[in-house]
C-alpha cells in the first residue's frame, strides 16, 4: 500500500469515525428532547464562541446540533464535539481553563465538560432557560442567566447546588466577569414592564461578585435587546459595549420610509465616581443615515483596546470601530442628542466587513492578530485578519451543503436587507421569534392610533387569523404584500421566497412548559384554577382544542379611545406567562390586571365576583397551557 | 456614710459593667442614645420599623424609607422614586440577594439595586395592599396583609395566600411574621398566633385559652391574648414570643411563660412588639422599652425621664428590688413600635423617632453608674 493509500484509507477512518461519532451525538441529543422543538436537519447553528485560556482553541456552541464544538484556530479545523443539553446558547470557563460550562437553555441545565478529554462530567440544573454564563475568579462560582425566570442562578460549583437566584429583569441575556473579578455584569433583552405608551427603559443588572448580591440595576431609557458585553482594557478605561436596538415605538411604524424607526447600536458606559450609578452611559448609534446595521449583537475588544468588532445580525456585517474616536465623538456630541445621531457612525467605524448569514457573536485572539465571527445560518466561522481589516477566510463547521425550506425562510426572518434601507428584519421585534416587549403603532398613519402589543410567533401555525384585529387569514397575507407595503416600505419577498419565510414560522415551536410538572399533574392550586377555567366559561372564547383561541375576534371591552374597533382577535393562552404585557395594545403589565383592572364590565369573562385567591389560582392553572 | 455610698456606687458601677460585657448572661444596660427625628434629617417622626443589614440600617417611616449608614441619613425614599406607598410598616433584608423587602401601605415593595419593583393587590397575587409586615424564607417571601397572609415565590412567581378560609385564623388580619429554619409564626389580630410547618405545609394555632377575655385566669396557661400585635422566634434559646396589647408571652415548645404589668415590671401590657436573642427579651410598649433578662428575671425598662432631662433606667432585678438610673440622652418617645439589634447596638422605633441604643463602655459605665447612683439616691 502506498503512502499516499494508507493517508487516504486513515482519513477515511477518521471521517468514517467522525461521522459515527457525530451520529451518535446527534441520536444521543434526539433522544434526550421530548419536545417537537427539536431539528432534525443537521444543521448546526452556532451562537456562540470563546476562545480557550490558553488561546488555542476556539469553543463554538451550537444551538440546533446540541452540542459544543472545538475549533483549532491554527488548523481551522473542528477538532472536537461534545453533546450537551438542549438549545445551548454559551460555554464558559474555570479560571484554568480545565472546566467548561455550557449553558443549555431549554433543558434548564449546564452541562460541565472536562476540557482535557472532552467528556462530560455532569449536569448541572439552573433556572429557567439558562443562557449567558461566567464563573468568578476563583473558579468556585458559576452565575447563570436564567432567560425564562428573569434570574440569575449562582452556583457552587463544588457541589453543583444553586445557592440562590438573583433577580434580574426581562429575559437577561449574556453575562460577563469584570476583568478584576469584582462584577458581574448581565445584559437584559427586553425593557421594563412599564406604560404602554412610553419608550421602553431596559436594564443592566450589576452583581457583587464578593458578596453574590445585586449592588445595582443600571437603567437605560429608550432601548431593549441589550446583548453582549464586552469590556475594554485598563488602558483605555475599562469602558463597557454592549450592543442595543433602540425602538421608536411612539412613531407610527408605516414611518419607516422617513427613517429612524429603528436604529441600532452600543451604549458606552465608562467608569466615572462623578457620574449617577457609576458609570457615564452614552449611546451611539452604528447606523448610517442611509444604511442601518440591524441585529447588534455580538462585540469584542482588541487586546490593546483600541478597536471594537460590532456584528450586525440582521446584516452580515461587522462594524470596526476605532475605539480613540468613538470617545471623540462622544465628547463632541450633546448626550440629549447622541442616541438619535446617525451621522455618527461614519466618524468613528473605520470599517463594515461582510460576513456569513447572521452573525452572532465574535471572539479576538489572545495575540489580537485576528477575529472570529459566528455566523449562526451559515454554520462557519468567519477569520477577519486584524493587521489588515480585512476578511481573511471562513472556517467550515461541517453543517449540511444544501439548504432545506425552512433553512432558507429562517435566513429571510433574519436579514434586514428586504426593509428600507435594511433597518430591520424580522426577528428585530421578534427575537428568539418571541417578543420585543413592545407596544407599537403598526400601520396606522395617524400618531398614537391602534397601538398593538408585540405577539410572540413561538407555535403560531395553527392560530390563524393574524394581528390583532384579526384581518389576516393567514401568514402568507400577513408576511407578504402587507408587509412589504406597511412595514418594509420594500418589494418584499417574492413567492418562493414568502412560500420559505410561512414555512419556517409556522416550524417556530413553543418552549417547553415551566410552570406544568414533568408528569402533567397540576398542583392544587392549579387543579382549582383549572376548574374555574371551564366554570366560567374561559374555554367559549379560548378553546384547549384550538391552542386556547377561538380563532376569531370579539369584543371583551379592552378597547380604548385609540383603539378604531373593539373587536380584538382571541390571543392563543399557550406559554401565556412568558408573554408580558397583556391585551391588545399591552395595558397589561401582568396577568393579573387583565381582570382587576381592564374587566371593570365583566365583559372579558364574569370575574367580578371572584375572590383573590380564585384569580390567583386561575392564574396559576393558566400558566401551565 | 459616705464611704457606704461610695462603696455602693463603686459596686454599683462594676456590676453594671459586668452586665455590658457579656450578653446572654448578664443585663445590657444601654445608656447612650442618638435619636434621629425631623428635626435631623428623618422625613416624619413615626418611625415603624428598622432593619439592618451590614453598617446599613433601613428604617421605615410614616412618610418613605430611610438609609442610615455610617450614623448618617444617607437617603430618603418617597413613592416619586418608585416606593409603593408612604407609609412603611415593614422592612426585611433579603441577605442573600441584598434586596430590601418593604410593607406598605400600599402594597409590597421591593428594592433592589437601586430600583423599586411593586406588587400591588390590582397588579399581583397580594391578598390586600395594606401590609404590616413582611419577611424572607429562602425563595418565599411572605407579607402580613390586612385580608391575611401572602406569600410569593421568587423563583416562579406563584401567590398563595392564607386567610381563614384556608388557614385557622379568627380573623385573617396579620400583623407580625417570624422565621425559622423550619417554620413560620404569624402573630394575628385578634387570631392569635400561627405556625406554619414550612416542609409540611400544615399550620397549628396557638390562641388565648380564656378566649378574649381581657383577663388572665392562669398565669402560663397558654398564649396571653389573641390580640397579637407581633412576634418573634429567638435562635438561641428556639423559645417563640408574641407581643399582645394585654401582655407578653414566650412559648419554649412545652410551656408558656407569660407576663404582666402587674405582676412583672413590664413597662405596658400593651405591646406593639417583642425581639429576642440570647437571653434577651425586648418588649416595645406604649409606655416604654423593656428588657426581660429570661435567665435571671431580671427587668430594665427604658423611657424618657418625666422632667423631660434625659432618660430614665429602671433596673428590677428577680427579687423586685428597683433601681433608677437617669441618663444624659435617651430614647426618643415612650412609645415604642419596634426593635431591632445591630451587632450590640439596638435601633428603637419610636412615635416621635428612630433611637439608636448603644452600651456604656466601662469608664462611661462607672462614671454614669456613680452619678446616676447619686441621683437615684437623692430622689
Amino acid at each position: 500500500m502506498s503512502k499516499a493509500t494508507q493517508t487516504r484509507n486513515l482519513q477515511a477512518a477518521a471521517l468514517l469515525a467522525a461521522a459515527l461519532f457525530l451520529g451518535a451525538s446527534v441520536l444521543g441529543a434526539a433522544q434526550s428532547q421530548n419536545d417537537a422543538s427539536k431539528t432534525d436537519s443537521g444543521y448546526l447553528t452556532p451562537v456562540e464562541a470563546k476562545f480557550s485560556v490558553d488561546g488555542t482553541r476556539l469553543y463554538v456552541v451550537c444551538e440546533d446540533a446540541d452540542a459544543l464544538l472545538v475549533v483549532d484556530t491554527g488548523t481551522k479545523k473542528v477538532v472536537g464535539r461534545v453533546p450537551v443539553g438542549h438549545r445551548p446558547k454559551d460555554v464558559a470557563q474555570s479560571p484554568d481553563g480545565q472546566k467548561l460550562y455550557v449553558s443549555n437553555e431549554w433543558s434548564d441545565s449546564v452541562t460541565e465538560i472536562d476540557a482535557k478529554t472532552l467528556k462530560v462530567a455532569r449536569t448541572i440544573p439552573a433556572g429557567w432557560g439558562p443562557v449567558g454564563l461566567t464563573t468568578d475568579r476563583t473558579g468556585q462560582t458559576l452565575y447563570v442567566a436564567n432567560s425564562i425566570g428573569s434570574d440569575v442562578s449562582v452556583i457552587e460549583l463544588a457541589t453543583g447546588t444553586e445557592k440562590k437566584r438573583l433577580a434580574s429583569w426581562r429575559s437577561p441575556h449574556n453575562v460577563l466577569l469584570s476583568r478584576d473579578g469584582r462584577y458581574v455584569f448581565v445584559s437584559n433583552m427586553l425593557g421594563h414592564l412599564g406604560p404602554w405608551d412610553q419608550t421602553p427603559v431596559s436594564e443592566l443588572t450589576i452583581i457583587d461578585a464578593n458578596r453574590q448580591i445585586i449592588a445595582q440595576r443600571l437603567q437605560v431609557p429608550g432601548v431593549i435587546e441589550l446583548r453582549h458585553i464586552a469590556e475594554g482594557p485598563a488602558a483605555e478605561g475599562e469602558d463597557l459595549i454592549i450592543p442595543f436596538m433602540r425602538p421608536k415605538n411612539l412613531n407610527p411604524l408605516i414611518q419607516v420610509s422617513n427613517g429612524w424607526i429603528l436604529t441600532h447600536g452600543v451604549l458606552v458606559l465608562h467608569p466615572s465616581s462623578a457620574a449617577k450609578g457609576g458609570y457615564e452611559v452614552s449611546q451611539v448609534l452604528l447606523d448610517d443615515i442611509d444604511e442601518y446595521y440591524a441585529g447588534a449583537n455580538g462585540v469584542a475588544f482588541t487586546p490593546d483596546g483600541k478597536r471594537i468588532l460590532v456584528t450586525a445580525a440582521e446584516a452580515n456585517i461587522v462594524s470596526v470601530i476605532d475605539t480613540a474616536k468613538l470617545k471623540q465623538r462622544i465628547k463632541a456630541v450633546p448626550p440629549d442628542q447622541l442616541p438619535n445621531r446617525l451621522d455618527s457612525a461614519a466618524t468613528f467605524v473605520q470599517r463594515r466587513l461582510e460576513t456569513g448569514a447572521e452573525p452572532m457573536a465574535v471572539a479576538v485572539s489572545k495575540q489580537g492578530d485576528r477575529a472570529y465571527v459566528v455566523n449562526r445560518l451559515d454554520d462557519s466561522l468567519t477569520v477577519i485578519n486584524l493587521a489588515t481589516t480585512r476578511v481573511e477566510g471562513r472556517i467550515d463547521l461541517g453543517g449540511p451543503k444544501e439548504e432545506t425550506t425552512l433553512r432558507r425562510g429562517e435566513k429571510l426572518f433574519h436579514s434586514a436587507k428586504f426593509c428600507f434601507q435594511g433597518q430591520f428584519a424580522c426577528v428585530t421585534c421578534h427575537p428568539d421569534n418571541h417578543i420585543d416587549g413592545v407596544s407599537w403603532n403598526l400601520e396606522t398613519p395617524e400618531l398614537g392610533k391602534d397601538r398593538v402589543a408585540n405577539r410572540t410567533l413561538r407555535g403560531i401555525a395553527e392560530t390563524a387569523p393574524y394581528k390583532w384585529n384579526g384581518h389576516n387569514p393567514d401568514l402568507e397575507t400577513q408576511c407578504g404584500p402587507r408587509i412589504a407595503k406597511f412595514l418594509f416600505h420594500s418589494e418584499g419577498f417574492n413567492k418562493e421566497e414568502l412560500g420559505d419565510l410561512v414555512a419556517f414560522i409556522k416550524s417556530i415551536p413553543l418552549a417547553p412548559n415551566r410552570h406544568l410538572a414533568a408528569d402533567g399533574q397540576l398542583t392544587l392550586s392549579q387543579e382549582r384554577g383549572k376548574k374555574i377555567f371551564f366554570q366560567k366559561n374561559c374555554d367559549n372564547c379560548h378553546p384547549p382544542a384550538t391552542h386556547y383561541t377561538a380563532l376569531r375576534s370579539f369584543d371583551v371591552g379592552t378597547a380604548n379611545k385609540y383603539d378604531t374597533s373593539g373587536l380584538l382577535d382571541v390571543p392563543q393562552l399557550d406559554r401565556i406567562y412568558e408573554k408580558p404585557p397583556y391585551l391588545h395594545n399591552g395595558e397589561a403589565l401582568t396577568l393579573e390586571e387583565i381582570w382587576t383592572v381592564f374587566n371593570n364590565e365583566d365583559k372579558h369573562g364574569v370575574t367580578s365576583d371572584m375572590s383573590k385567591e380564585q384569580l390567583n389560582d386561575l392564574i396559576e392553572f393558566l400558566k401551565t397551557l | 456614710m459616705k464611704y457606704r455610698q461610695i462603696t455602693l456606687a463603686m459596686m454599683t458601677g462594676l456590676a453594671l459593667l459586668l452586665c455590658a460585657a457579656s450578653r446572654g448572661q448578664e443585663s445590657p444596660v444601654y445608656t447612650r442614645w442618638e435619636n434621629f427625628t425631623t428635626a435631623n434629617g428623618m422625613p416624619d417622626d413615626k418611625v415603624f420599623q428598622a432593619a439592618v443589614d451590614g453598617d446599613r440600617v433601613w428604617v421605615g417611616t410614616e412618610n418613605g424609607l430611610v438609609l442610615i449608614e455610617k450614623g448618617k441619613i444617607q437617603r430618603v425614599y418617597r413613592p416619586e422614586d418608585g416606593l409603593a406607598n408612604r407609609v412603611v410598616t415593614g422592612v426585611a433584608v433579603d441577605q442573600s440577594s441584598g434586596d430590601v423587602w418593604l410593607a406598605t401601605f400600599g402594597g409590597l415593595s421591593r428594592l433592589s439595586g437601586g430600583e423599586f419593583k411593586n406588587y400591588k393587590n390590582f397588579t399581583s397575587g397580594l391578598a390586600n395592599d395594606i401590609v404590616y409586615a413582611v419577611a424572607v424564607q429562602g425563595e418565599y417571601v411572605w407579607a402580613a396583609t390586612t385580608a391575611g397572609i401572602s406569600r410569593l415565590n421568587t423563583h416562579t412567581g406563584e401567590w398563595s395566600i392564607f386567610s381563614e378560609k384556608n388557614a385557622p385564623m379568627h380573623e385573617p388580619w396579620s400583623y407580625g411574621i417570624a422565621v425559622t429554619e423550619k417554620k413560620m409564626y404569624f402573630a394575628v389580630w385578634g387570631g392569635g398566633l400561627l405556625e406554619y410547618d414550612i416542609a409540611g405545609g400544615w399550620w397549628k394555632p396557638y390562641n388565648d385559652p380564656d378566649g378574649e377575655m381581657e383577663i388572665v385566669l392562669f398565669q402560663n396557661q397558654g398564649l396571653i391574648h389573641d390580640i397579637v400585635s407581633n412576634v418573634a422566634y429567638n435562635p438561641d434559646t428556639q423559645m417563640v414570643w408574641a407581643s399582645t396589647y394585654f401582655g407578653l408571652s414566650g412559648y419554649d415548645g412545652h410551656n408558656w411563660h407569660n407576663y404582666l404589668s402587674t405582676d412583672s415590671a413590664l413597662a405596658s401590657d400593651f405591646i406593639n412588639a417583642v425581639q429576642s436573642r440570647g437571653n434577651d427579651v425586648w418588649a416595645c410598649t406604649d409606655k416604654g422599652l423593656s428588657y426581660l433578662n429570661f435567665k435571671t428575671g431580671e427587668w430594665i425598662t427604658y423611657r424618657p425621664a418625666e422632667n423631660g432631662n434625659g432618660g430614665d433606667i429602671a433596673i428590677t432585678t428577680a427579687d423586685k428590688k428597683v433601681q433608677h438610673r437617669q441618663t444624659s440622652t435617651t430614647l426618643a418617645h415612650n412609645y415604642i413600635l419596634n426593635l431591632t439589634f445591630q451587632g450590640d447596638d439596638i435601633w428603637v422605633a419610636t412615635a416621635k423617632g428612630l433611637s439608636h441604643g448603644m452600651r456604656e463602655t466601662s469608664h462611661q459605665s462607672t462614671k454614669e453608674g456613680n452619678r446616676n447612683e447619686h441621683k437615684s439616691a437623692s430622689r
